[in-house]
């Protein structure tokens, strides 16, 4: 049974439509295909930032249109490839956005769990402002991580990052991921790491 | 106390000279904007003649009509000068702009003229001074604050749109820009009154002064416009701000658009 599925011939803008996609639940799933054939803007309709013009989505058999959005949001996350931080520490930003959610900030131990995941182990108190762009996007990832969702969508995880602190990541997040049965989706561009880490490939646009 | 003396004509012109100069720096210094002294100047100048001169017939003729005129121009200046300055926001938060001006400053105008001087609203001496000062001001403010509300949103999309995938509520998200540009916009006026009377005299006690009313009573003047000018300027921002971040999203679908 699929944990997500779009409708066939979903599209968005008239620009891009998709054919139809299920998702499968406590998997790795990776979507490939050439650049703007339409990846991450299919994680964007799938966390309901944004709104397909024709088709819709279900989650667990619901049109997730149906759904409290927020509700929504917060078990089917997605990272954004654009990285934010606040200028504060690293354990501020873990409170701040766990504060936008209305929710109790992780324990010390859960933040430095999520860090190592992420290959990002730094102390907690480190300010963001002195992170390079590799470290702030992996600390980005952290603070996702530790929210628990049920579906986590991944813009690029890898991009900044060179191709062995990108498979121990993936690694981890694989690992992270099954543990806890939440269901993973992928966009990414080195077919080395779709090989290796992935459950289920999801071909968008044709082959390249 | 004497009146004031009258200007003559000939005097007054004399006035240009120290224009002249100024004109004459920028021009050897090769200082920009020679063209925008002249325009301001000349602008300034006729804007006021033609003000003069309605102002005048309007004293000798005080009709409500003139005076709701006066009253629909100035607010419709007041928003059409707020607008100008941000067009890129949507049409639901330009009504709620137009509003707020309007129903904070009839309200402020009103409660001055009728409760706090004790005059009829339709005295056009009171009330067309009173309500170019207090418009004058909304505009300053509202404008500053749409505007830093604005750009401030526009250089936070990754921000935004981070909270927005973690699922946060998008009110949470954008209240603390409402917040800060409330703040910002309130500013201006909170500091000329904690200069007030030691930097410089206002322009409205300075003129009440020159004209020969008693200091006290030109001070009393004073602090209650002052008083009047910082609550219009609080509560139409807030107005605008405070019900026209909530243009910006749906609650239904919950996505932001700015």
């Amino acid at each position: 049974m699929h944990i997500l599925k779009s409708s066939n011939g979903m599209k968005f803008l008239d620009i891009l439509t998709y054919p139809e996609i299920k998702i499968f639940p406590n998997a790795v799933t990776f979507i490939v295909g050439k650049s703007g054939c339409g990846k991450s803007t299919y994680l964007k309709l799938l966390n309901a930032t944004i709104l397909p013009s024709v088709g819709s989505i279900e989650y667990n058999g619901k049109n997730i249109q149906e759904l409290d959005i927020i509700d929504f949001r917060k078990k089917v996350m997605l990272v954004p490839q654009e990285v934010f931080l606040f200028d504060e520490t690293i354990e501020e930003n873990f409170a701040l956005y766990c504060r936008n959610r209305e929710e109790e900030k992780p324990l010390p131990a859960q933040m430095e769990n999520a860090l190592d995941i992420c290959c990002a182990n730094f102390p907690l108190s480190t300010r963001c402002s002195v992170l390079s762009g590799g470290e702030k996007q992996r600390v980005f990832l952290a603070i996702f991580l530790s929210c628990l969702p049920e579906v986590l969508l991944l813009d690029e995880p890898t991009a900044a990052l060179d191709i062995n602190t990108a498979q121990t990541l993936l690694a981890n997040i694989k690992c992270f991921c099954n543990e806890r049965n939440i269901t993973a989706i992928v966009v990414c561009h080195t077919d080395e790491l779709v090989k290796a880490f992935a459950d289920y490939t999801i071909q968008l646009g044709g082959k390249s | 106390m004497n009146g004031v003396i009258q200007l003559q004509l000939g005097q007054f012109s004399l006035v240009y000279i120290l224009l002249l100069i100024a004109g004459l720096i920028m021009r050897k210094y090769h200082i920009d904007k020679i063209k925008l002294l002249i325009i301001a100047n000349v602008r300034m100048t006729i804007q006021l003649v033609i003000a003069g001169w309605v102002l005048t017939y309007i004293f000798k003729n005080p009709h409500v009509i003139f005076i709701l005129l006066y009253l629909i121009l100035m607010i419709g200046f007041t928003i059409y000068r707020v607008l100008s300055q941000n067009k890129t926001i949507n049409k639901n938060f330009k009504t709620v702009i137009a509003l707020s001006i309007s129903i904070s400053g009839i309200s402020v105008i009103v409660f001055f003229i009728h409760v706090v001087v004790g005059e009829s609203m339709f005295n056009p001496q009171y009330v067309i001074p009173i309500a170019g000062m207090i418009m004058g001001n909304t505009m300053t403010g509202v404008s500053l604050g749409v505007k830093n509300f604005r750009e401030s949103l526009d250089g936070q999309r990754p921000k935004i749109n981070a909270l927005l995938c973690i699922g946060a509520a998008p009110q949470r998200i954008l209240l603390p820009f409402v917040k800060q540009a409330l703040e910002t916009a309130m500013l201006p006026t909170l500091n000329s009154m904690v200069g007030m009377g030691i930097v410089a005299l206002p322009g409205m006690m300075t003129g009440q002064i020159l004209s020969g009313t008693l200091p006290f009573t030109a001070i009393l003047y004073q602090i209650s416009i002052m008083v009047a000018i910082c609550t219009v300027v609080i509560s139409s921002c807030f107005g605008s701000l405070y019900f026209g971040y909530k243009t910006l999203y749906d609650s239904k679908t919950q996505i932001v658009n700015i």
